[in-house]
């Protein structure tokens, strides 16, 4: 291959260095006081024996997964294990319950038959329309669970009310949507563990 | 909402909080809006480190970025398949950056072969538990990897022994290697067997990780407007002839 146009390369690095420095940090100044209350929120679902069940589909599967293997491994020794479950793991299931061709499969079954009311629900979805990850979060609702979601573009077809904490990245690109969330995900492991601290609090 | 109570043994903290949250414990009342408050104050802080790592990451890493991504995509357009791998979060990561590749999130870039090495469980347990850990991914470069392949192993400490050792095994079979690290790099970065190694130069590792993801983004990013690039100029040879 000739060398390829050194500019426009440089050109597509700055571009995207500057989006990945630039839009976070509009979202965490805007977000930091829900994300502070969602952090107690679920250390009280956690305190209470819940569990966080994460979902989301193609690329949003590897958050889901990365989200669990924070919570259940802490990296900062000390911290102690929580339980976190990624709903993508199990390609047997998931597949069995795709292989119907329902929209709103497989994430809202195994919910179904997985969760428990005390339990947190976490679903991703970049431009907020994916119908599988929407009615996973319907039927997580109606279960009593804690119901996070994660979403990109104009949110899509979730409203604020759907759920207990609604986040969305206000950008249509998937790369700078997915490295907010993960941003968001760790800061949300990593700052639900300060409410152990004060036991009085999650009572 | 304003659950003021005392402090007692159990609510001192971790030795980790009291170093990294010492104003929760510098009294001996903890109310819910001062913790709400330094939560906030805490989420704001992380934001700020990992924009500041991910200047860094370009400042140390534009020349090896650039490069990397000129060679994966000569090696993509002679045919070469992606081997990625990673430990916990990085294996995530991995397994992102292969869907990525597989199924691209821009309708006009082009689905490049790519395997996550951390997909088959079986496998991983089978050699986990027969041969050592450490050779996870080793195991599968011998059986995947051929010659112009490309290896992409992530480790946020950049001495994941399993990673190394896959690094060292690939270059035997004529991969073309590339490595994320964090730190100052670790062994991946002295590693003779790496080409290119992207160092994104911070001390946590889930800022690490999202500097990584920004890393790979970019690479993948670089990747495509070669290989279009590329294509554009077939196509005109094309319309010349």
């Amino acid at each position: 291959m000739p060398q390829a146009m050194p500019e426009a390369l440089e050109a597509v690095l700055e571009r995207r260095f500057a989006l990945s420095t630039s839009l976070p940090a509009t979202f965490f100044e805007h977000e930091a006081p829900r994300i502070a209350e969602a952090c107690w929120a679920m250390a009280r679902r956690f305190h209470q024996g819940g569990r966080l069940l994460a979902f989301g589909n193609g690329a949003w599967a590897t958050d889901a997964q990365h989200v669990s293997v924070e919570f259940v491994h802490p990296v900062i020794v000390g911290k102690r294990a929580l339980p976190a479950l990624a709903l993508t793991n199990d390609s047997a299931t998931l597949s069995g319950l795709m292989a119907g061709g329902r929209p709103e499969m497989p994430f809202s079954e195994q919910l179904r038959v997985l969760a428990r009311p005390q339990d947190i629900a976490l679903g991703f979805s970049p431009d907020g329309r994916c119908p599988n990850v929407l009615a996973a979060l319907r039927e997580a609702r109606q279960m009593g669970l804690l119901t996070l979601a994660m979403l990109g573009g104009d949110g899509g077809l979730l409203s604020q009310e759907a759920v207990d904490y609604r986040f969305v990245v206000p950008a249509d690109d998937p790369f700078i949507v997915q490295e907010v969330h993960e941003t968001l995900y760790h800061v949300l492991w990593e700052l639900v563990h300060v409410f152990f601290e004060h036991e009085g609090l999650l009572q | 909402m304003s659950a003021d109570l005392e402090t007692n043994d159990q609510a001192q903290g971790s030795e980790y909080d009291r170093l990294f949250y010492p104003y929760l414990f510098a009294g001996g009342k903890v109310s819910l809006e001062e913790v709400l408050s330094q939560v906030q104050h805490s989420t704001l802080e992380k934001c700020r480190d990992v924009i500041a790592l991910r200047r860094a990451t370009l400042a140390t890493a534009r020349e090896a970025l650039l490069a990397a991504a000129q060679a994966m995509a000569r090696a993509f357009a002679a045919g070469a398949t992606l081997l990625a791998f990673g430990n916990g979060g990085s294996t995530t990561d991995a397994q992102d950056l292969v869907t990525d590749l597989l199924h691209p999130p821009v309708a006009h870039w082009r689905p490049l072969p790519a395997i996550a090495l951390t997909n088959d469980i079986a496998v991983v347990t089978a050699v986990g538990n027969d041969v050592g850990f450490e050779n996870i991914f080793t195991r599968q470069i011998i059986a995947f990897g051929r010659p112009g392949d490309i290896a992409v192993g992530i480790s946020t400490s950049g001495n994941s022994l399993n990673v190394l050792q896959a690094f060292e095994q690939a270059k035997k079979q004529g991969l073309l290697t590339v490595g994320l690290a964090g730190y100052d790099g670790g062994k991946t970065r002295r590693s003779p067997a790496v080409d290119f190694c992207i160092v994104s130069p911070g001390d946590h590792i889930p800022r690490i990780q999202e500097a990584q993801a920004t890393v790979y983004h970019a690479l993948i990013e670089l990747v495509q407007t070669c290989l279009a690039a590329e294509k554009g100029r077939a196509d005109s040879d094309e319309v010349r002839r």
